[in-house]
């Protein structure tokens, strides 16, 4: 599989604040990429620098294989994209619009401008004038636009911002369309693991202008795993007795009164009975799911793994 | 080039632009006939002496008019996809930057130009054939003389179409339309006030040296467009 955007070291200053800081990033043909980070994390940025937008303080960006210098423009044919808010000439009606972009790219088709605006099924107020859209039906229109001329790279800043649920969902199944059916690449950021989540192939968290992690989810959901939540009174003697009595090794202590033990063979029955035995009081004990969220969660705050080995009280 | 200009002109649409030049027509010839007929038949001391000092009249009034009218056309050109930030569409289009640019300003002083001059030809044309009834200006109205007032229409013009673009520089440090419409009027009121048959744009040099000042500050402006972080 071939990369579609790389950058190396790519670093982006405003008035000396580092907005985003020595990216490495990898995409590759084909694939959904979902860019996670909070709000201001420096996702947009990072879209409009591959776009020309903004030009990086530092670091390389290369698209569709080739090194983008300063004034490189050919590149951008092969590329649709939604940035921000949706923004159009609003006295155009829809169809105007979008034919407009198709003359701008040099990409002038009728036929995907009305195919664009069926799949967004925006098809029927297509002679309206944008001012009379709602903020949802401008972002299906921006989704229309980014993809009527039908790109290879597809760069998506909060695609679903104002879809109702049905919209939304609507997306989700036109996004991996695109990806399946038209061999798009397509980086879509958001703020909400949930919608990364449910469409994503690889997730890249930024955090305070750095990309802390980049990985596929299917590894993510590999390495989620259960793990068993204690709680009890006396936290040191439980540590004691699981790593000694038990022999379960890896556990973390969550807070004052609680532990998690992870990757044991042992059933929660023989757990709280071995625990009792030597004296531990149980307040209470659960088999529990270690969550997507948990796991980017622990990411963006400097844990890194969820999984260390962190003795009680030791 | 032809492509982007015509885009142009799709998006703000035409029809609008050229409404606006012939209610500007109408407006100038009402208010010079006004002049005409009001000041001019009852007193004593008559606005329009000779022909030379009509024709420079109604020429000052309409170079006035269309400099401001360049203003409003720069403000929905260029401050307005600024403002409204479609200029981050146009900017992600395969086009270099300069020639997106260098489009709307050709529509701008290509408009300012053609205007004042087609305003001149239009309105002059007028008041001679009123003045024939009438008779109120007299004094001979020889072919060397409208071909003296042509030529300097035509240097006017220039000077006019290359200064209505100065607002811009300034309009485009605070994306303001409102600083691009007042520092349009302030222009026009420094060059063409028109006192006791004179106003600073008489000096041919002057509104031509402006003009140059326009056209290089504008490129200056945006010589290093393709670099300059936008949104």
């Amino acid at each position: 599989m071939t990369d579609i955007i790389r950058t190396r070291l790519l670093t982006k200053s405003f008035q000396s604040t580092e907005v985003v800081s020595q990216v490495n990033m990898t995409v590759k043909r084909g694939e959904i990429y979902g860019f996670l980070g909070p709000n201001g994390a420096g996702k947009s940025t990072l879209m409009k620098m591959l776009l020309g937008l903004v030009q990086p303080t530092s670091g390389e960006i290369e698209l569709f294989g080739e090194r983008i210098q300063p004034g490189s423009i050919e590149f951008l044919k092969r590329i649709g994209h939604l940035i921000e808010t949706p923004v159009f000439y609003d006295k155009l009606t829809a169809e105007q619009n979008l034919e407009l972009h198709g003359e701008y790219m040099g990409y002038y088709d009728k036929q995907a401008v009305r195919e664009s605006l069926q799949l967004v099924q925006l098809l029927g107020v297509e002679n309206k004038p944008v001012h009379q859209f709602s903020l949802g039906m401008k972002q299906r229109l921006a989704i229309a636009r980014a993809i009527s001329t039908k790109p290879e790279l597809l760069l998506l800043d909060e695609p679903i911002n104002g879809l109702d649920p049905e919209g939304i969902q609507d997306m989700r199944s036109l996004f991996r369309r695109l990806r399946d059916e038209w061999g798009m690449t397509i980086l879509i950021s958001s703020h909400l693991l949930s919608e990364i989540e449910l469409v994503a192939d690889t997730v890249g968290v930024i955090h305070s202008g750095r990309l802390v992690r980049e990985v596929s989810l299917e590894t993510v959901r590999q390495s989620t795993t259960d793990y068993v939540e204690i709680m009890t009174s006396n936290i040191k003697q439980a540590a004691f007795v699981l790593e000694e009595k038990l022999g379960a090794r890896r556990f973390r202590q969550i807070n004052s009164n609680t532990l998690r033990v992870y990757g044991t063979d042992l059933s929660e029955e023989a757990l709280s009975k071995g625990l009792i035995m030597n004296d531990v009081p149980i307040l209470s004990l659960n088999r529990r799911h270690h969550s997507l969220e948990e796991y980017f969660f622990d990411i963006v705050k400097g844990g890194g793994g969820h999984v260390a080995s962190d003795q009680a009280g030791a | 080039m032809w492509h982007l200009i015509r885009l142009e002109l799709k998006k703000g649409r035409l029809t609008g632009y050229i409404w606006g030049s012939l209610i500007a027509y109408g407006v100038i010839a009402s208010l010079l006939m006004l002049i005409y007929f009001v000041e001019g038949i009852e007193g004593a001391d008559p606005v329009f002496q000779s022909y030379p000092d009509m024709l420079f009249l109604i020429d000052v009034l309409i170079r006035a008019t269309f400099i401001i009218y360049a203003s409003v056309l720069l403000s929905k050109l260029m401050i307005n996809e600024f403002r409204d930030k479609t200029i981050g569409l146009l900017f992600a289009y395969p086009i270099n930057r300069k020639k997106l640019i260098a489009a709307k300003l050709l529509i701008v002083f290509t408009w300012t130009f053609l205007n004042v001059i087609i305003a001149n030809l239009l309105i002059d044309a007028l008041l001679i054939l009123v003045n024939s009834q009438t008779g109120y200006v007299t004094g001979p109205l020889t072919g060397e003389l409208l071909m003296e007032h042509g030529i300097n229409v035509l240097m006017q013009a220039f000077g006019a179409a290359g200064m209505s673009l100065l607002p811009l520089v300034l309009g485009m440090r605070k994306k303001s339309v409102s600083a691009t419409i007042a520092s349009s009027i302030f222009i026009v009121m420094i060059v063409c006030s028109h006192n006791l048959g004179f106003s600073l744009s008489s000096i041919i040099a002057i509104p031509l040296s402006l003009a140059a000042l326009g056209i290089f500050l504008t490129y200056l402006s945006f010589r290093n467009i393709h670099q300059m972080d936008v949104g």
